[in-house]
């Protein structure tokens, strides 16, 4: 019995070999899958103490529920790196990148008095969501998020018209769909918003639809210039 | 096999009827049910937070119970003297480690299966059923629990209890981190440093592998293929910890 | 052919560095078929190691087992053997019959057979009446039953019983006493280590007496009381040992003496 113990310990031993071309292949496919952590350079206290591999997602949440509590108490300017915080912890995690950018360039926007200040944290929200886009390219989300803004604070068209076209390449509801036509028209591009209306005749926003080609044939685009000239300024 | 599985229903029923499992099981329950009290958040927030809190709390919970029931199965056994009777049977040492293997890893199964079954109730309850994504992520916190238990176990041969709690305790922590080792290792220029660093991180369990939930909780599909390749990771980690188990057992004096 | 036969058999224990026990130094003793056969010591003189090797419990680190012709290491050898250890240790959250059943079911026994044993040994130890009470609640000289009961759940050629009444009141001696004479009536081999003497002295046929790791002397027990002129056990106890210490003292003196 006790002098054909050595072969326990043998096998136990050679069986590190597969299992260490195993750890390769696996090493592999969570850089593939995009499944590998970041690396450890954490601000914040509370989440730093529970940066432990299985708690990320738990010290994620509980920042989140910091950022809410700053937010509702105003202190602002405090987010920011609370929102990288999440946002690196758990990168896949879209709400974080939307949510953050609307806060930059929306509700901290709109508490500033200093035009300056302003565009600055529409640039944030900008550049956040942008980073956001570099981690989720594959999905229509962010790609929106962005165009709209781009498109309703900082009526760049010309960006907006570009995420809107990025974001419809995936399955998207049909708002983004209508948004880029809306896009194309205050961008001037005639012909595209007329393709894109008809592709939203498909849509449930079929009747929009019908009225801006109606209005497209008769009066033209409805850019801004056409906007100041009726009198009519975009609502805030 | 038949004696096998003799000592590991034993070993089932010595666990059932401990309460250490019914304690963790209520506090790992009251974690996953604090996590509902976040409904003033959007839903989909609140879902996200009841999967992080979930996995977290079956991982962690898990791996108490793992550690303590491995401990319990073999150094109880040994500090009751009952391993005096049992080895004058008719059963191989060899028999034993396998035997309380199996009986262990059905507890810790169990445990984990039970606050699992909470988890994806609430989520119905809430109106979210959960995708295949939800479930190939318990499967592999399964494996890794079953990998932890076969660990303490392994080390329950030879090492004092006091000795073994702290180093499954350091095993697990450090086995979570090992990503952070290897991205330290990739940026080292040193060749014996390098080699080192890869030696290391083959030996210790890189429990690391089987967190999938960080992407499993936002939505992001996780491949099959990834699913097999850990699975099988934790099935030869978990025969390389029984079978250095046998060794060390065959050669203990009680 | 004696069923059980210790060859020249050594247990050192190393205890850290050039620190070493002898517990057990070149015994060699047979037991033979039908006969109860008792081991006698003071505490610590090498009794429970000697049966611990026996059971494979601890690996000797010299000498030979052969218990029927096989080591005692094999599992065959195992399932002729009956053991019970001192206090006997049992799983306390297990009734008498759980405990029973374990162990029957560890020998490979069928359920029908299972049962029929278990009904039958708990009348003999006379806890037919527990029931569904747990270890937990048994008293002491309940607990040495149900473990002379486990003993037997296989009908073990050979059974080995590690001071089988320690902490038993004196009906319970009694009782305990007269169930190994009806075993070995009943073809039983018995192997008993004790530090009752009169225990020895009424159930054994032959005995061995152990001190300080040697065995000084083993033999039928009229042939040693002839043998070293003793009026009865205890005189013949405390004579050897005698004899072994002043021999050793002399000897270190001598050795003293040289350097």
């Amino acid at each position: 019995m006790k002098n054909k113990n050595w072969v326990n310990l043998f096998i136990a031993i050679l069986l590190y070999i597969p299992m260490g071309f195993l750890q390769v292949n696996i090493d592999y496919r969570r850089k593939l899958e995009d499944l590998e952590a970041r690396l450890l350079l954490m601000p914040g206290q509370v989440a730093g103490s529970l940066v432990l591999g299985g708690f990320r997602g738990v010290a994620a949440d509980l920042l989140w529920l910091n950022i809410e509590d700053l937010w509702h108490h105003g202190h602002t300017h405090k987010l920011l790196p609370l929102f990288e915080s999440v946002a690196w912890l758990q990168p896949r995690y879209i709400t974080v990148w939307a949510v953050g950018g609307w806060h930059m360039a929306y509700n901290i926007y709109a508490t500033l008095e200093d035009e300056k200040e302003k565009k600055y944290w529409y640039e944030q929200g900008v550049s956040f969501l942008k980073k956001g886009i570099a981690y989720n390219p594959e999905q229509y989300d962010l790609y929106f998020e962005l165009g709209w803004t781009y498109y309703n604070k900082g009526e760049d068209y010309s960006n907006a018209v570009k995420y809107l076209e990025k974001a419809v390449k995936f399955p998207a509801p049909d708002y983004v769909k209508s948004l880029l036509a809306h896009a194309y028209e205050n961008n001037e591009q005639v012909d595209e918003a007329v393709q894109q209306w008809t592709k939203v005749l498909d849509t449930g926003f079929k009747p929009i639809a019908q009225r801006a080609l109606i209005s497209l044939k008769t009066d033209g685009a409805f850019t801004p210039k056409r906007r100041t000239r009726l009198g009519l300024d975009k609502e805030t | 096999m038949g004696k096998v599985w003799v000592i590991a229903s034993n070993t089932f029923r010595e666990a059932l009827r401990k309460k250490t499992l019914y304690i963790l099981l209520v506090v790992a329950l009251v974690a996953i049910g604090t996590s509902r009290f976040f409904s003033f958040l959007a839903a989909q927030d609140e879902l996200k937070m009841i999967k992080d809190v979930s996995f977290a709390t079956i991982e962690f919970f898990g791996a108490i119970l793992a550690i303590f029931t491995a401990i319990g199965a073999v150094s109880g056994e040994i500090e009751k003297k009952t391993i005096y009777t049992l080895l004058s049977k008719p059963i191989t040492r060899r028999n034993f480690i396998l035997g309380k293997f199996v009986g262990q890893s059905l507890i810790i199964l169990l445990n984990a299966v039970l606050i699992s079954l909470f988890f994806i109730g609430l989520l119905i309850s809430k109106k979210a059923v959960p995708d295949i994504e939800i479930y190939k992520s318990l499967l592999l916190i399964y494996v890794e629990l079953l990998m932890i238990g076969s660990i303490t176990l392994a080390v329950a041969t030879f090492a004092t209890d006091a000795f073994n709690i702290i180093f499954s305790f350091f095993l697990f922590i450090v086995g979570n981190l090992t990503v952070y080792f290897k991205q330290l290792v990739d940026r080292t220029e040193n060749i014996v440093f390098k080699g080192l660093g890869e030696m290391v991180r083959t030996v210790i369990p890189n429990y690391e592998n089987f967190n999938i939930r960080d992407q499993v909780v936002v939505g992001v599909s996780v491949s099959w293929k990834y699913i097999g390749q850990t699975t099988l990771y934790g099935l030869i980690y978990i025969t390389i910890a029984v079978l250095i188990g046998i060794y060390f057992f065959q050669k203990r004096e009680v | 052919m004696p069923l059980l036969k210790v060859t020249d058999l050594s247990k050192v224990f190393y205890l850290g560095r050039n620190r070493k026990v002898v517990a057990l130094n070149k015994v060699n003793f047979e037991v033979e078929d039908g006969e109860i056969f008792g081991i006698l010591g003071p505490n610590g003189s090498g009794k429970t190691t000697c049966l611990k090797l026996l059971l494979g419990i601890l690996f000797p680190t010299e000498g030979e087992i052969d218990i029927m012709g096989k080591s005692q290491f094999d599992v065959e050898a195992k399932e002729k053997i009956g053991f019970l250890p001192e206090n006997p240790y049992y799983y306390e959250y297990l009734t008498g019959a759980e405990v029973l059943s374990f162990y029957g079911r560890l020998f490979g026994m069928s359920k029908g057979l299972i049962k029929d044993r278990t009904e039958y040994l708990l009348k003999l130890v006379n806890l037919q009446d527990t029931g569904k009470l747990s270890l937990r609640h048994y008293s002491k000289g309940m607990l040495e039953r149900i473990g002379l009961a486990s003993s037997l759940i296989n009908d073990p050629k050979i059974l080995i019983l590690d001071e089988p009444t320690t902490g038993l009141d004196p009906i319970g001696c009694k009782e305990t006493r007269d169930l190994l004479i009806k075993l070995k009536e009943a073809g039983k081999t018995i192997l008993l280590s004790s530090h009752f003497l009169s225990e020895v002295e009424r159930v054994c046929s032959r005995i061995a007496i152990f001190h300080r790791g040697n065995l000084l002397t083993t033999g039928v027990l009229a042939d040693l009381l002839n043998q070293y002129q003793a009026e009865n056990l205890e005189d013949l106890f405390v004579k050897t040992i005698e004899t072994f210490d002043s021999a050793a003292e002399k000897e270190k003196s001598e050795t003293a003496a040289v350097q």
